[in-house]
This record gives structure tokens, C-alpha cells and sequence, in this order.
């Protein structure tokens, strides 16, 4: 009996303890998280009071310390890079020494960032994807830094239309553009000349119409074995792909009503005509990679990049994925624009955007915009600013990516000369590869992203590629019809919400 | 009354037992529960609630142009599993119980595909599902003067070539435990059958099968709602496609979540699939327990 008490009481004291010490375990963290929250509450706090303090008696903005975490930094991989940015770290200290910089790589993940905003770890500054701007406007999940642009003077410089594409309705600001891009299309020059496909000069017979694109496309196929157009087909890509190609056979796929509502359009005869003109593409011409329904982004790179394709749909400011990502040579890649189509010549256009945490302090935010400045990539022409680019240019010149004119994302003068200038010096490529395309960029041909619900149209689309693709005898006509009213679904929903 | 009183004291030191796991049980998992069909009936900022909007959610999802196609295609995974996966681990775990020489090499032998990474199994697959030239097995089909196959990107063949993908990697796990459960059959019985003069058939009939039958109840159970939640595969190997032929219900919560940030359908999406598995677990619940009666 003794015996079973004793037991009984030893394991009432071995639950009690292993009870308590988990208990202590939750408590001793939970109160680390408290005391780490309440500290940062407090210097939030403190900040914030001393910026508004700042205000009220005009107190230099040099005196608080400034922390900034750069997602923007280059991935470990990346050992030129990192140099290049620890140059920019080097060149901050003098420039604004209250600020420290410190390296936080992330590159962007739908999957991983809301996590990381609720958590309360978003960098300072990080880049987005052309796709993503308005989604993360809506969801508050970025800081608004019109006032920090406003105070910068950086606010009327930015291209008007990538200026919308990073503002919300009532015209806040909550990005700067990378880049600019407009969608041509890439050319893998080796296989031309495998072909047969390029003139006295050795320049590549590019493709000027859909038509031409189809029949350069089988004779590549034919002579070299190679696939000669990369079609998208695995995610929303394709969807902007084609949008692209319907628009040059005179389709426009969303029609804005003006009221903030918006009607599908996907099956009007020219959209129609566009699917039927891809279908072909497989079918008539079979000219493309093996399975485009597993090709993406950047699968589309590696199959230029490394001689399975010759053409791709792609924009200026990938010109690293091709040569540095996969492999072809600097000399060996040639753009030019989006053949025409019955309906015209048209570009996409958009910019990649860097954005800021929604928990930056106006002093972050300036301590970034700072740091992208001496990066080259804000519209000043500071000398800061000029050995930020002539940096970008030698690095890329080094790691075999062409160093070629972004697209205009900002309009000042002085900045597009000195941007010329740094082209004219540090250029590694022969200008002519890619003069056909930086003429169609810059004629009246360009034109952003349909409205309304982009990525869902982007979706429905994929799936219309993905079944003219698959099945021969697939009806074009059928399947653009449910597009359509799969997509006007989805925009009544939305207008009703509105 | 003294009864009551009794039960508590006997069981006193078995909830203080429960007592650590109970805790981090609420704080990971029902609260988190809870949490989840909460978010389902209010609108969101990011994850922070807005205002109450009852079931508007649930209709937004049921009203997705894609919800009906991942709806069916959920149960066609679930069926095919059913048909392709279900007896091969049976079958498997008989053979290899019936072998009796290298009977160590073949249970590693199944169980292998278990230790590659989920990830890295269907990557492998996808390039023996390649349908160009340099797929694996259009590669093996050209050597018999067969044209390359469509495999993946031919829609109605789309669900059971990933089921067989799904079922390579875990139908030796599965394998293992009817094999336990096989070997812990008295071998009397089958001495006394041999004697009785029953042949190999005989003896899986009228003594293994129903030895594993209440295993195998419950292991089909557990394949249903496992096949049920599929993720990754389509996702890798199909993105869904061609058309949606491969969308499951967890890739359209996936989507809804982590593509369009809309976390409130996702989580009713998540609500739905839960209901779902708790009625097909209700319906196979009652229907073995008549079968037992």
C-alpha cells in the first residue's frame, strides 16, 4: 500500500514538473516575444514621437541612428554582386552616416511574404514582381512613400504609366521601378546562323510578322532540330504572353466600362484568330519546345539560354537569364519587337518594382531611397548615382550580361543622357542585335496590361493554351467562349463587390 | 455519487499524463482550427479580420469557375487511388512475406522510394512523363518503333499517371505494416492448413486476407483523406493542367492563400474539404460497422 502511494505521488510529480517546465518553456518565450515587441513598440514609438518632434522644431535628421534591411541584396551565389553592393554600403557610410545597412536577401515568394509581413520581419526595401504592385496596395501590406518621393523631387520623374501601375486609386505612391520593361521577343543567334537565318552582315533575319515568325520558327526546327518558339503554357505567364500576341492581331481582351466595372472580352473573332494562330504553332508548324504546358518564366530562359529554342517573348531587363543565368554568350543574343499582327505592332510594357515595409519609418524609407540613389537606379545623376551605374555596367559587362539601355523608367532628361552615356562606355554588345527592338519600344506601340482582374484573365487564358496545345482537335471557338464567361464571372463578382 | 468520486481519483494521474499534450494540442491545433473558420466568415486585410460576412465567402468559392472542376477532380484522385493504390501494398506485403530468400533486399527494395524526398519524386517522374522525344519513357517506347506518348498533357490520363507517381513513393511504407501484420499471425494456423492440404492460394484466401482485413479498414480510410488533401504533385508536375484536368481542391485553397492573398476563401475552401473527409469518414464508418453486425 505504501509502496502505491509512493509510486503514485512519484508520478503526480513527474507530470507536475514535465506540466510546469513546458509551461515555462511557452512563458519564458512568450515573454521574450513581449519584452522584444514591447522594445520595438517603444522605439517605433520614440521614433515615431521624435520624427513628429523633428517636424515641430526642425531638428537636422542626422542626429537619430537608422537601421534599413536590404532585401534588395544580391543572393550568396552572387559573388560580384555582393561586392558591388558592399561598394554601395561603403559609399552610404560617408553619405549618411546615422544609417546602417544591413544585408537581409529576399527574393520574393507569394507563399512566404504575407508570413513575413505579419511577422513583423519585411526588409526595408525589397523588389516585387511586375505582377504584384496592386495586390500588395490592397492588402496594406506596403508603405505608401509619396511624401518621401515628394521630398526627394524624385515624385514628376517617374514614368507616367508605371507611376499608375505602382499607385493606388487616389494616386499614393508605393514603389519605385527597377526597371522598365516592353515585351519583344529574344533570339538565340547561334541557331540562326545554324539555320542559315542571317544576313551578309550576320545579323539575324528576324521575324517582322506572325507569319514570319511561324515559317523562321519551322525552318530553325527544320534544319537545327531545335524547337524555334518557347510558348508558355504552365502558369499565368502564358496568359501574358498571349495577351501580347492577341493584341497584334487587333484584340482587346478586357474592355473598361469607365464606372470601375470592366466586360471580358475573349472572345471576340480577333482573340479567337490569335488562339487559332498559336494552335497552328503546334499543329501546322510544330515549332514549339516539348511541353509547353511545363514552361515558365524562366524555363523559357533556359531553353533559349542553352540552344533548345530560338525564340522567346521577353523584355530588356532579363537580358541576364540567357547569358549570365543559362549559359549563351554575350554576342550570341539578339532582340527584336513582337512580330505584327493583322491588327498592328504592340508591346507590353511595365515596370519591376521596389517596394517598402509597411512598418518602415519615413527615416527608413529615406535611408533606402538613399541607398537606391547611389545604386543608379533613381533618377538622379549625382556622381554618387553616376558610379552606382558605371558599377552596375562593369559588373554585368564581367558576369557576360549585355549591357544595353533600360526602358525609360524615369523621364528626366539629364538622366536618360547620362544612362546614354554609360551605354556609349561601357556597351559590350553590338548595338544593331538589339536596335530592332529599342525602335518598336520606343514607337506609339506600347501598351500596359489589360485592366480588371489581370491574373485571373492571365488564368483563364493558360487554360485555353494548355487545351489547343494538348488536343488537336481542340475548338478554339468553345474554349474562348467559356473562357469568356468564366472571366466575366469572376469580374461580375468583383463589380458587384465594388 | 461515490462512484463518480472514485473515477476521478483512478483517473487523476492519467489526465495529468494528458495533461502537456492537451496543452499543445489547443494551442496548435484546435485553436488554430477554430481560428481557421473564423477567418472564413469575415473579410481580411492580410490575416486581420475586417467585418463579418457570414457564408459570402463559401458562395465566392462554390462560384469559382474552376471549384467544380478541382471538386470532381478531388474524388477522381481519391477513386483512382483507390483502384491503383490500394492493393498493391496488400499484394506486395504478401509476396514478400511468402519469399524466402531475399526477403531483407525486396523489403528494403520497396520501402526506398519512401526515403526520396516527396519533391524530388515527382521531379523524377516528370522527366520519365516528358512527352517531347527525350522523355524516359518515350525514349523506351522509340526503341519498339513506338511514337513518343503525350503522358501528362493527355488530360484523362493526366489524375491516374500521378496516382501511379504517388503510389511508387508510399506503397511500401504501407507494404511494411501489412507485412507486421502478417507476421504476427500464429504460423500454426498455416502449418495446419498445409497438413489440411491447402496450397499457397488457399492459405492468403482463408487465413492472410481476413487476418488484414480490420487493417486494411483502416488503412483505406487514412489513404482517403490523405488523397484527398493532394498538393504538390499536380502542382509540380501539372500546375493543374492541361485545362484544369489535374486541379485538386487543395491547389485552389493554395492559390486563393498564397497567390491572391485572399485568406479568407482559403480558409473556407479548407472548412469545405474538412466537412467533406468528416462525412466520407461517417458514411465508411457506418457502413463497415453494418458490414461487422
Amino acid at each position: 500500500m505504501k509502496k502505491k502511494a509512493v509510486k503514485r505521488i512519484l508520478g503526480i510529480v513527474c507530470c507536475m514538473t514535465l506540466t510546469m517546465s513546458m509551461l515555462a518553456g511557452c512563458g519564458s518565450t512568450s515573454e521574450t516575444a513581449a519584452t522584444e515587441a514591447t522594445q520595438e513598440t517603444t522605439t517605433a514609438d520614440e521614433t515615431k514621437t521624435e520624427a513628429s518632434g523633428e517636424a515641430e522644431v526642425q531638428e537636422p535628421a542626422e542626429a537619430e541612428p537608422v537601421e534599413v534591411t536590404l532585401g534588395i541584396w544580391p543572393e550568396d551565389t552572387l559573388a560580384d554582386d555582393i561586392a558591388m553592393h558592399e561598394g554601395f554600403v561603403e559609399t552610404m557610410k560617408t553619405k549618411n552616416p546615422n544609417a546602417t545597412y544591413t544585408p537581409a536577401y529576399y527574393k520574393y515568394a507569394t507563399d512566404t511574404f504575407m508570413p513575413m509581413v505579419e511577422s513583423g520581419n519585411c526588409p526595408t526595401v525589397f523588389e516585387s514582381w511586375f505582377t504584384e504592385p496592386q495586390k500588395l496596395i490592397a492588402s496594406k501590406a506596403v508603405a505608401n512613400i509619396t511624401s518621401e518621393l515628394d521630398g526627394k523631387g524624385w515624385l514628376n520623374s517617374m514614368n507616367p504609366s508605371i507611376k499608375e501601375l505602382l499607385s493606388d486609386k487616389d494616386g499614393n505612391i508605393y514603389g519605385i521601378p527597377r526597371d522598365g520593361y516592353a515585351l519583344g521577343l529574344m533570339l538565340n543567334v547561334e541557331l540562326f546562323e545554324e539555320a542559315g537565318l542571317v544576313d551578309a552582315d550576320g545579323y539575324p533575319l528576324y521575324p517582322k510578322t506572325m507569319e514570319e515568325l511561324a515559317q523562321t520558327a519551322k525552318t530553325i526546327k527544320d534544319k537545327t532540330g531545335a524547337a524555334g518558339f518557347v510558348l508558355l503554357a504552365k502558369d499565368g505567364a502564358g496568359g501574358w504572353h498571349f495577351s501580347n500576341i492577341a493584341w497584334n492581331f487587333g484584340a482587346t481582351l478586357c474592355i473598361d466600362n469607365g464606372d470601375g466595372t470592366f466586360t471580358s472580352n475573349l472572345n471576340s473573332p480577333e482573340a479567337i484568330e490569335a488562339m487559332e494562330f498559336v494552335k497552328s504553332l503546334k499543329w501546322d508548324y510544330d515549332v514549339l519546345t516539348a511541353d509547353p504546358t511545363n514552361e515558365d518564366w524562366g524555363t523559357g530562359f533556359t531553353q533559349l539560354g542553352t540552344g533548345n529554342a530560338a525564340m522567346y517573348i521577353a523584355a530588356n531587363d532579363a537580358v541576364n537569364q540567357p547569358t549570365q543565368v543559362n549559359g549563351l554568350p554575350v554576342d550570341k543574343l539578339a532582340m527584336c519587337a513582337i512580330p505584327e499582327g493583322p491588327g498592328g505592332q504592340y508591346s507590353l510594357f511595365g515596370g519591376t518594382p521596389y517596394m517598402f515595409s509597411k512598418d518602415a519609418t519615413p527615416e527608413q524609407i529615406n535611408a533606402a531611397l538613399d541607398y537606391i540613389e547611389v545604386m543608379g537606379k533613381g533618377p538622379s545623376v549625382s556622381e554618387d548615382a553616376i558610379a552606382g551605374m558605371q558599377a552596375d555596367a562593369e559588373n554585368k559587362s564581367a558576369a557576360g550580361v549585355p549591357v544595353i539601355p533600360r526602358f525609360p523608367c524615369w523621364t528626366d532628361q539629364a538622366i536618360l543622357d547620362a544612362e546614354a552615356k554609360i551605354i556609349e562606355d561601357y556597351g559590350n554588345v553590338d548595338t544593331k542585335m538589339f536596335q530592332p527592338y529599342f525602335d518598336a519600344t520606343s514607337s506609339e506601340g506600347l501598351r500596359s496590361e489589360e485592366p480588371g482582374l489581370t491574373q485571373d484573365m492571365y488564368s483563364e487564358l493558360t487554360k485555353v493554351l494548355q487545351s489547343v496545345i494538348t488536343d488537336k482537335n481542340a475548338d478554339v471557338t468553345a474554349l474562348m467562349n467559356t473562357a469568356n464567361d468564366n472571366y466575366q464571372k469572376l469580374l461580375d463578382d468583383a463589380n458587384s463587390a465594388n | 455519487m461515490r462512484k463518480r468520486k472514485s473515477f476521478k481519483k483512478r483517473d487523476l494521474l492519467g489526465w495529468l499524463v494528458m495533461l502537456p499534450t492537451l496543452l499543445l494540442f489547443a494551442f496548435y491545433v484546435w485553436e488554430p482550427l477554430l481560428e481557421n473558420v473564423r477567418l472564413s466568415m469575415f473579410s481580411a486585410v492580410r490575416y486581420e479580420l475586417q467585418e463579418f460576412v457570414a457564408f459570402d465567402n463559401y458562395i465566392k468559392v462554390i462560384n469559382n469557375p474552376d471549384f467544380i472542376a478541382a471538386f470532381k477532380n478531388t474524388f477522381s484522385y481519391t477513386l483512382w487511388s483507390l483502384v491503383i493504390g490500394f492493393l498493391v501494398p496488400i499484394a506486395l506485403g504478401i509476396l514478400i512475406s511468402e519469399t524466402v530468400r531475399f526477403k531483407g533486399l525486396f523489403r528494403v527494395g520497396i520501402y526506398f522510394p519512401n526515403i526520396v524526398p516527396g519533391l524530388a519524386t515527382v521531379w523524377i517522374w516528370s522527366f520519365f512523363f516528358n512527352p517531347g522525344k527525350t522523355g524516359v519513357l518515350n525514349i523506351i517506347l522509340s526503341k519498339f518503333g513506338i511514337d513518343p506518348q503525350l503522358w501528362l498533357t493527355n488530360p484523362h490520363w493526366t489524375i491516374p499517371l500521378i496516382i501511379i507517381t504517388l503510389t511508387w513513393k508510399s506503397a511500401g511504407a504501407t507494404a511494411l505494416i501489412y507485412m507486421a501484420n502478417i507476421s504476427s499471425i500464429s504460423p500454426d494456423l498455416y502449418e495446419a492448413a498445409t497438413i489440411d492440404g491447402a496450397g499457397i492460394r488457399q492459405r492468403i484466401r482463408h487465413i492472410t486476407l481476413p487476418s488484414v482485413f480490420s487493417l486494411a479498414k483502416t488503412l483505406l480510410l487514412l489513404q482517403i483523406i490523405s488523397v484527398f488533401q493532394i498538393l504538390y504533385e499536380p502542382m509540380v508536375m501539372t500546375n493543374g493542367g492541361p485545362n484544369n484536368a489535374s486541379i485538386s481542391l487543395m491547389m485552389l485553397m493554395y492559390r486563393y492563400a498564397f497567390r491572391d492573398f485572399d485568406f479568407p476563401s482559403g480558409a473556407a475552401l479548407s472548412v469545405m474539404i474538412c466537412i467533406v473527409l468528416i462525412i466520407l469518414s461517417g458514411i465508411y464508418t457506418v457502413a463497415t460497422r453494418k458490414k461487422e453486425d
